[in-house]
């Protein structure tokens, strides 16, 4: 049967950029399609909200497989932004999700400036809480990535697609940068309502006994319990570098690690590659978090955002 | 429905050359499971191992609440596994996918596995039986000892299946495919051919199955494999080409018409 989160008298509910999220979690772009794929394990509208898959103007085919490789403590992907495109959504994924109750967050991607303002356009009327721009994929030749490197590209995708709506704009950052300050403070500058990272850490696999690398397209993006020092140290750096509010992501599978990323100053938390091993890890995530303010006598979740003593 | 059971391990032994059997107390799935699904096993004591394993489901037990599966040992997780003991517990997300999908009036079936391809097409046999079909299995393994699902079949054909061994010490020396061309042109031959050929196997074998049964004008299906992370038709980790497009091989499949995949 679906879990939900247990009662609790805790005030869970958090804003993130003018996203009112019932709790602070929601899921890792990607990693969770839309939700329908795990309906039968959780209630999907008792997320925070659920971000969905990356979606583009016509949809992609993606890349060739192998696509995922796993490494000790994490996990290779490659994907390639795979997708139906932005009318599949429109017309499948997101009336299910509006009958359920659930609060959505589409992740918008695009090969140019242009396709990720057409996406935006053309989810206006559809029932959307809020973007997520992801400039940050490492997995596509074209966009992605190679976007969100350089403060001219962040600045021009995120002023384009903040003139394009008034919804919450959450930006996407990869950690594949020298100073991902540099890049918040640009985002943030283009008028971005929050800021959300770690997308995947570039990283490969090889396998010795055919001398051939483990993904198809060689490098991929690294994910899972292993990137969470990194993603920790640049949820705190960026936090204390602007002041709109971060989404934090990166090896979250337990409701410790939620509690320790609000402490470095994220507001709320996805958790990604930890749904591939445990279907209820959301649920489990949230459960986690209210057993801590229970435990500690944390009334209100907001208490703990940025709560890092140091 | 796909249901996450906590499955405690009842069984886990060797049954020949690295093959091993794993029986697990799980009844949702066990009452479900129809043939040629497969369950996503979250295996304890690995979790620097991040990653479920996919394992085909070889027999479910619906009145005893148990299913088994087989596995070969090949790396570090399926050697893992075989240290597990009964009593220990496995977390299974199943049953999932597209199991096999024979024509409706199916009256004689061929079916192929090579080596632990033999699991997911067991339970193929007894649903053929039901439905009135005559049933033919072609196992072929790599050696007598790892052909651990002969007895089975037999029980559930009422015969003998047909096998080969590469190393010639059971059956036919060699590959499978000539005793799967073989039976193809006697059943032409006799005026009664095959209406179904179903395969599970290595990739090559299961290429050129379909290719000896596209020949014979017998609609074939096969059981793919691919590099899995959710198991559930989420994260586009295990596409399968077909001329359709991608395909996931974890919902939309395993099991695909064969004329589907582009090889």
């Amino acid at each position: 049967m679906a879990r939900k989160p247990r009662a609790t008298s805790v005030n869970l509910a958090v804003n993130l950029g003018g996203l009112a999220m019932k709790n602070p979690v929601t899921v890792g772009s990607g990693t969770f399609g839309a939700g329908m794929e795990y309906s039968d394990f959780v209630d999907v509208a008792s997320l925070g909200a659920v971000t969905t898959k990356g979606v583009s103007l016509n949809g992609w085919e993606g890349n060739a497989t192998p696509r995922i490789a796993e490494t000790a403590s994490g996990m290779l992907n490659s994907i390639g932004l795979q997708n139906p495109g932005v009318a599949h959504l429109k017309e499948v994924e997101l009336p299910w999700l509006a009958d359920l109750g659930a609060t959505a967050m589409v992740n918008v991607s695009g090969h140019s400036f242009d396709e990720y303002v057409a996406v935006i356009e053309a989810l206006e009327e559809a029932p959307v809480a809020a973007y997520e721009v992801n400039i940050s994929c490492p997995n596509v030749d074209a966009g992605g990535m190679t976007m969100g490197c350089h403060v001219p590209s962040v600045e021009k995708v995120v002023g384009m697609c903040r003139a394009a709506t008034k919804r919450p704009l959450i930006v996407k950052l990869t950690p594949n940068v020298t100073d991902i300050t540099e890049i918040a403070r640009a985002a943030e500058a283009a008028g971005a309502d929050g800021l959300s990272l770690i997308n995947t850490l570039l990283g490969m696999a090889v396998d010795a006994r055919t001398r051939r690398p483990k993904l198809a397209r060689v490098v991929g993006g690294y994910s899972g319990p292993a990137v969470k020092p990194v993603a920790l140290r640049m949820v705190w750096q960026v936090a204390n570098a602007v002041s709109i509010p971060v989404l934090g992501m990166g090896g979250i599978a337990s409701g410790t690690d939620a509690i320790e990323f609000m402490l470095a100053g994220a507001t709320a938390v996805a958790v990604g590659t930890a749904n591939f091993a445990n279907p209820t890890a959301t649920v489990d995530v949230i459960d986690g978090i209210i057993d801590y303010c229970e435990q500690y006598g944390v009334k209100d979740v907001n208490e703990l955002i940025g709560a890092l003593e140091c | 429905m796909l249901y996450n059971e906590k499955a405690p391990i009842l069984f886990n032994e060797e049954a020949g050359r690295g093959i091993w059997i794993m029986t697990l107390d799980a009844p949702e799935i066990a009452a479900t499971a129809l043939p040629g699904q497969f369950v996503h096993v979250r295996i304890p004591g690995m979790e620097g191992h991040i990653l479920r394993r996919p394992f085909g489901v070889y027999a479910a037990f619906p009145e005893e609440g148990t299913i088994d599966i087989m596995y070969q040992v090949l790396g570090f997780g399926t050697d893992h596994m075989t240290h597990l003991e009964p009593g220990e517990r496995v977390e299974a997300i199943g049953p999932v996918g597209r199991g096999w999908q024979p024509p409706a009036g199916c009256k004689k079936a061929l079916l192929v596995a090579g080596g632990v391809g033999s699991a997911p097409i067991h339970p193929l046999v007894g649903q053929l039986k039901a439905q009135g079909a005559e049933v033919t299995a072609i196992l072929g393994a790599q050696t007598a000892e790892a052909l651990v699902a002969r007895q089975r079949f037999a029980e559930a054909l009422g015969c003998e299946p047909l096998c080969s061994t590469d190393d010639g010490t059971f059956g036919r020396a060699g590959f499978c495919t000539p005793l799967v061309q073989e039976a193809l042109d006697e059943a032409a031959a006799s005026g009664q051919p095959f209406d179904y050929v179903a395969c599970c196997g290595p990739e090559p074998l299961m290429k050129l199955v379909a290719s000896m049964a596209e020949g014979a004008g017998v609609f074939c299906e096969v059981s793919l494999e691919r590099r899995m992370a959710c198991g559930v038709g989420a994260c586009l980790s295990c596409v399968v080409d077909t001329v359709n497009g991608k395909k996931r091989a974890c919902v939309d499949g395993p099991v695909f018409p064969s004329k589907e995949v582009v090889w």
